[in-house]
């Protein structure tokens, strides 16, 4: 398997994840602080392009400029190493600096770029970024020290049912490089098991798209609803409690949407969602206001946490973002 | 090499003769052969019209006899034409006293400049002068190889090529690793056949055949088996066989199962593809050859039961294995396939639900000698299924990771066969094939229609998913035809896995050294015209080792494997004497020599490094090896490289660009090629034949610039078994020229094959104008 540093890691900011799901960031930090994982997150970093990118409004060159820009800020403070916590993020950053090496034209014309925008010191060189061994999700820095996480595990999960959606940018586009699985994805099963949890495992649809499509969910309302619907109802077959995610966009397909197709349907799946990330910081016994960020959600998680006998009493209910990371 | 002063002076005595052919104009329209003679330094220098006539013949030998000449130079057309015949037009001489230079395709044909065609004549003439003064009289290679086989593997492709062995009288050991032969054949139950629109038992048309070669008495069947080591030695064989203990004694064992009653330890029968069980100590099944039992190391808990009731006394528990040497003349690799590890397509929930199947555990379901004595039967609840589904490709034309990218080439026959025994004989359960293409070549095709009338039902597409809900299975998958998505229901679902190379046919093809194809099956010498031939003379393959293939086709292979050892041991085989030839009074056994050969030639025998010239190609890796300079090719070494060069570069005028190029067999072909095409090369290229880029040295390329060589080019065909060190040793090269002051940009590399002479005409042209650059200044 590649090697999977826990130091200089530039942990990659994700727009969706600022926007929708901020406790995702600050329970990857959470748990990033209690390994020991050494990582920075640097404020002038910029966006991957992903949305705009698959919704057609940032072509190839534009996208792999600012890639190439994200990695000298990378470079330039000594966090070589990216780990996103979205699954677009993760698919563009690789392709990028897969165009970057090995397509000459492309990577003049990005240093172009960046030189007509007095940015010469920021220009790429050969094999600057290894697309394999420098760029990660961070569910697979979490996997590589699975054992610490295990050892501070707080609150028992294990009452809960619980099944995986591993995203189709992490496993299905650079697969040589994914972990654990690519036609049957454990990856997510594997951190749950560290925390303690058994997940139920293979599912009916269980590597199907959770049906976004990106600009399919607005153009295509129903065909993506509908690929939603069936893997929630497959889920539902399965008496599933609660859905780990670890791409943003998936997640608010799911949690966002559910309501909205319950009600179309006339059914209830009552499914809860969370990312891998919020899961193992709950586990972990991190604040579900402060550090899940679980008032962000549409499907409210407090009945889950009633469910685990968990003291919300205690956790007064700030109506605050999600704590900034450290750095 | 410095040649001592001695040698210097008799080669210079040498009685040379050069022999120059028009070749009806061929030559003669575009070289001055006024010129050509009288530039030419000889003993005697003869011009023809047709030298390759009978007249010639009486002229060169006239000349010989009359002139008393020592050595022969014809200068006609390319060696690869006509050096046969000139070889033996130069009888009373030994025929490796001949030296050709090539006036026709890579001189006249490709210069039409008389001037310069003239000069490149002149100097390819100096070359084959040169070089025959250092000829050797050889004698051509004659071997002839032991009357015995071993067949490794006990499938229908090892039986079928060990009794077409042992009938043409060779003595065939035939190494089986399972306690019984008939490999995968004895399981399939049922057969297709080219011609017939019937299935065919198998176990009835495979008994006949282990009976023969039970009985037959120059094959000895030894199961239990593996091969552990292999060595060859001048044509022959030495094989390491360990066999695992069986712990019954066969000659006592009566086959009564008394054993196997009284065994409390029960596990899954791979013979029923683990869906029944057996005990520890087994028979495989009731016809297994040999007719014993046999115990199964890894499960049996030594409690003695078995012992107390053999009133044979058949059962040793202390049995010990043994590892047997044996000596034979040739090798035939039948080691077989696996099928493809249904871990890697988890969407078919094959293992999470007893009713999804492979096509192998449907061949026992409905084998007569199954699980459900050939009822079709669902494991499940022991139902007969109401609709079967069966997925094609499974693993097999596949370009995701884990998959096989190749066509498994006999699950469309397969799946038809099991669907036409399925309507046959339960014709209420509906029966469709989900299928990529089918493929059903030639006769096949008969046999396809016929399942289509016996109304079994085809939808192209594969499948993406086998779902369960309820004890009912759906298949989903889009209908390519119709474009529109499908999910089948479903109660029993069928997979055709695809095949793979076993892990037995890459374990002895790495004890045999036999190169292996990309998928990891045993690559053929050449998939085209060489079938069942391996890189390893004496190595022969067949049956599914070589490549998915039915019945019918692995039998054919085995006959033919047989046949070739058989021409090898009846023939024997001849070979040309261009092989490596060791001085023993400097060899210091280091081995080097040993470890770089891939072609395994070189051995040890009774202290003295031997090579075995039926394997050497002659290609020199091993002399770079040799630092005792203990190593020489035959016909190709340093003095003839050296004196070519020599040649090659002689009265070189002030102004005028001279390119070696080193070419290999393939190369020189090549350049042939470009001169029957006529298409123009740069005056400034003359060639020598060499067998291999591994043969030039350091030294050979200094040597040509010290001697005014503008610029090296080799070429080399990179499919041989050593190319993977041609690329080191240019980069070696490159690194000698700059040590010595001369740009490495003078050397160049080309990859040849001989279709694509025109690429090879176009480096020329392209190098040599480097060349030039290189010297404007």
């Amino acid at each position: 398997m590649k090697f999977i540093p826990d130091k200089d890691i530039l942990l990659f900011k994700s727009c969706l994840v600022n926007v929708e799901y901020p406790g995702v960031e600050s329970s990857t930090s959470y748990i990033f602080d209690r390994i020991d994982v050494e990582y920075y997150v640097d404020e002038r970093q910029s966006c991957c392009t992903g949305l705009g990118h698959y919704y057609d409004l940032f072509d190839q060159i534009s996208t792999t400029a600012l890639a190439a820009r994200n990695f000298h800020l990378a470079a330039e403070t000594g966090h070589k190493n990216i780990a996103v916590m979205c699954a677009t993020c993760y698919a563009i950053l690789k392709k990028s600096a897969k165009i970057l090496n090995q397509n000459e034209e492309a990577r003049n014309k990005v240093n172009q770029i960046l030189d007509d925008s007095n940015l010469e010191k920021r220009e790429y060189t050969l094999d600057d970024m290894d697309p394999t061994l420098n760029i990660f999700h961070v569910a697979e820095i979490f996997y590589n020290k699975r054992d610490e996480i295990s050892s501070l595990v707080k609150v028992d999960l294990s009452s809960l049912r619980v099944a995986t959606h591993h995203a189709c940018h992490y496993c299905k586009v650079h697969y040589n490089d994914t972990i654990e699985g690519v036609r049957d994805p454990n990856l997510i099963d594997k951190l749950a098991e560290a925390v303690g949890v058994e997940t139920i495992g293979w599912y009916d649809h269980k590597t199907v798209t959770c049906g976004a499509g990106f600009r399919q969910r607005f153009t295509n309302k129903e065909a993506s609803l509908a690929v939603t619907a069936e893997k929630l109802q497959a889920l539902k077959d399965n008496k599933v409690d609660l859905l780990l995610h670890m791409c943003p966009n998936c997640q608010m397909q799911f949690d966002r949407y559910q309501p909205y197709i319950e009600e179309k349907l006339d059914t209830e799946f009552n499914i809860f969602h969370l990312n891998i990330s919020q899961f193992i910081a709950l586990a972990l016994g991190a604040d579900p206001y402060k550090i899940l960020g679980i008032q962000t959600h549409t499907v409210p998680i407090e009945p889950l946490l009633k469910r685990l006998n968990y003291s919300l009493e205690t956790n007064e209910k700030i109506d605050v973002e999600a704590k900034k990371s450290p750095n | 090499m410095n040649p001592d002063s001695s040698k210097d002076i008799s080669n210079k005595d040498l009685k040379i003769g050069v022999f120059l052919c028009r070749c009806g104009g061929n030559i003669s329209d575009t070289v001055d052969m006024e010129k050509l003679r009288s530039s030419v330094d000889a003993e005697v220098v003869e011009e023809f019209e047709n030298l390759c006539s009978i007249n010639g013949r009486k002229i060169i030998r006239d000349s010989i006899i009359q002139k008393n000449l020592d050595r022969v130079v014809v200068a006609a057309c390319s060696p690869i034409t006509h050096e046969k015949t000139f070889q033996k037009y130069i009888n009373p001489l030994n025929p490796y006293l001949l030296e050709m230079a090539n006036l026709r395709e890579q001189c006249s044909w490709v210069n039409p400049d008389v001037e310069t065609a003239t000069e490149k004549a002149i100097s390819l003439v100096n070359a084959s002068i040169e070089k025959v003064k250092y000829a050797q009289p050889l004698d051509p290679i004659l071997r002839k190889t032991t009357k015995s086989a071993a067949v490794i593997g006990g499938g229908i492709s090892g039986i079928s090529a060990s009794l077409s062995l042992a009938r043409q009288g060779i003595k065939t050991c035939l190494i089986e690793e399972q306690p019984t032969i008939g490999g995968a054949m004895v399981k399939v139950g049922k057969l297709f056949s080219p011609e017939k629109l019937a299935e065919e038992c198998a176990m009835c048309l495979l008994n006949p055949l282990v009976n023969e070669a039970v009985e037959h008495k120059n094959i000895k069947i030894m199961t239990n088996t593996t091969l552990k080591a292999a060595e060859r030695r001048s044509g022959n064989f030495h094989l390491l066989i360990e066999s695992k203990p069986r712990k019954v004694i066969e000659e006592k064992c009566i086959s009564c199962g008394k054993c196997a009653e009284v065994c409390p330890v029960e596990v899954k029968d791979s013979w029923n593809e683990d869906m029944t069980f057996r005990k520890a100590i087994y028979k495989p099944f009731a016809q297994a050859v040999p007719d014993v039992y046999t115990i199964d190391l890894e499960n049996c808990k030594n409690c003695g039961k078995c012992q107390e009731v053999c009133r044979m006394n058949a059962i040793d528990l202390d049995m010990e294995g043994e590892v047997i040497p044996m000596t034979v003349g040739s090798v035939v690799i039948a080691t077989g396939h696996k099928t493809f590890d249904m871990d890697k397509r988890p969407e078919y929930s094959y293992g999470r639900h007893d009713d999804i199947v492979t096509q192998m555990e449907l061949a026992r379901i409905m084998g007569v000698n199954g699980p459900t004595k050939g009822k079709l039967l669902k494991p499940s609840n022991n139902k007969i299924p109401e609709r079967v589904v069966m997925v094609q490709c499974v693993g097999s034309r596949d370009e995701k990771p884990g998959g096989r990218k190749y066509c498994s080439k006999v699950c469309c026959m397969v799946a038809i066969k099991h669907a036409n025994v399925i309507k046959q004989h339960y014709p209420d359960t509906d029966v469709i094939i989900c299928y990529t293409d089918m493929r059903t070549p030639g006769m096949y095709e008969k046999y396809f229609k016929y399942a289509q009338s016996n109304g079994v039902r085809l939808i192209r597409g594969r499948p993406g998913e086998v779902a369960e809900k309820d004890g009912i299975f759906t298949v989903r998958l889009e209908d390519t035809l119709s474009k529109e998505p499908l999910e089948i229901e479903a109660d029993l679902v069928v997979l055709s896995t695809a095949m793979e190379p076993s892990d037995g046919t890459i374990n002895v093809s790495g004890l045999l050294d036999v190169g292996l194809t990309e998928e990891l099956f045993v690559k053929e010498k050449h998939s085209k015209i060489k079938p069942v031939a391996t890189e390893v003379d004496g190595v022969y393959v067949c049956g599914t080792a070589q490549g998915p293939k039915d019945i019918t086709d692995s039998i054919v292979q085995a006959n033919a494997a047989a046949a070739k050892i058989s021409e090898l041991i009846n023939g024997g085989v001849e070979l040309e004497p261009f092989v490596a030839s060791i001085d023993q009074s400097k060899c210091t056994l280091c081995k080097k020599c040993i470890d770089i050969c891939k072609y395994k030639a070189a051995y040890i025998q009774d202290g003295i490094l031997t090579v075995d010239p039926i394997s050497c190609t002659g290609c020199g890796a091993c002399i770079w090896e040799c630092e005792n300079n203990a190593i020489e090719i035959m016909g190709q070494t340093d003095e003839q490289i050296i004196a070519t060069i020599d040649g090659m570069l002689k009265d070189k005028k002030p102004d005028e660009k001279r390119i070696i190029a080193f070419l290999d067999s393939v190369g020189y072909v090549s350049a042939d090629n470009i001169g029957i095409n006529k298409i123009t090369v740069p005056s400034s290229v003359r060639i020598i034949k060499i067998p291999s880029m591994n043969r030039i040295m350091p030294k050979h390329i200094l040597h040509a610039f010290k001697m005014g060589a503008d610029g090296i080019i080799m070429g080399e065909y990179p499919y041989n078994p050593m190319y993977s060190h041609t690329k080191e040793k240019i980069a070696g090269l490159k690194g000698e020229l700059v040590k010595n002051n001369i740009n490495p940009d003078r050397l160049a590399f080309y990859k040849v094959y001989i279709p694509y002479f025109r690429g090879l005409a176009n480096k020329f042209k392209e190098f040599d104008g480097e060349i030039k650059c290189l010297d404007t200044p």
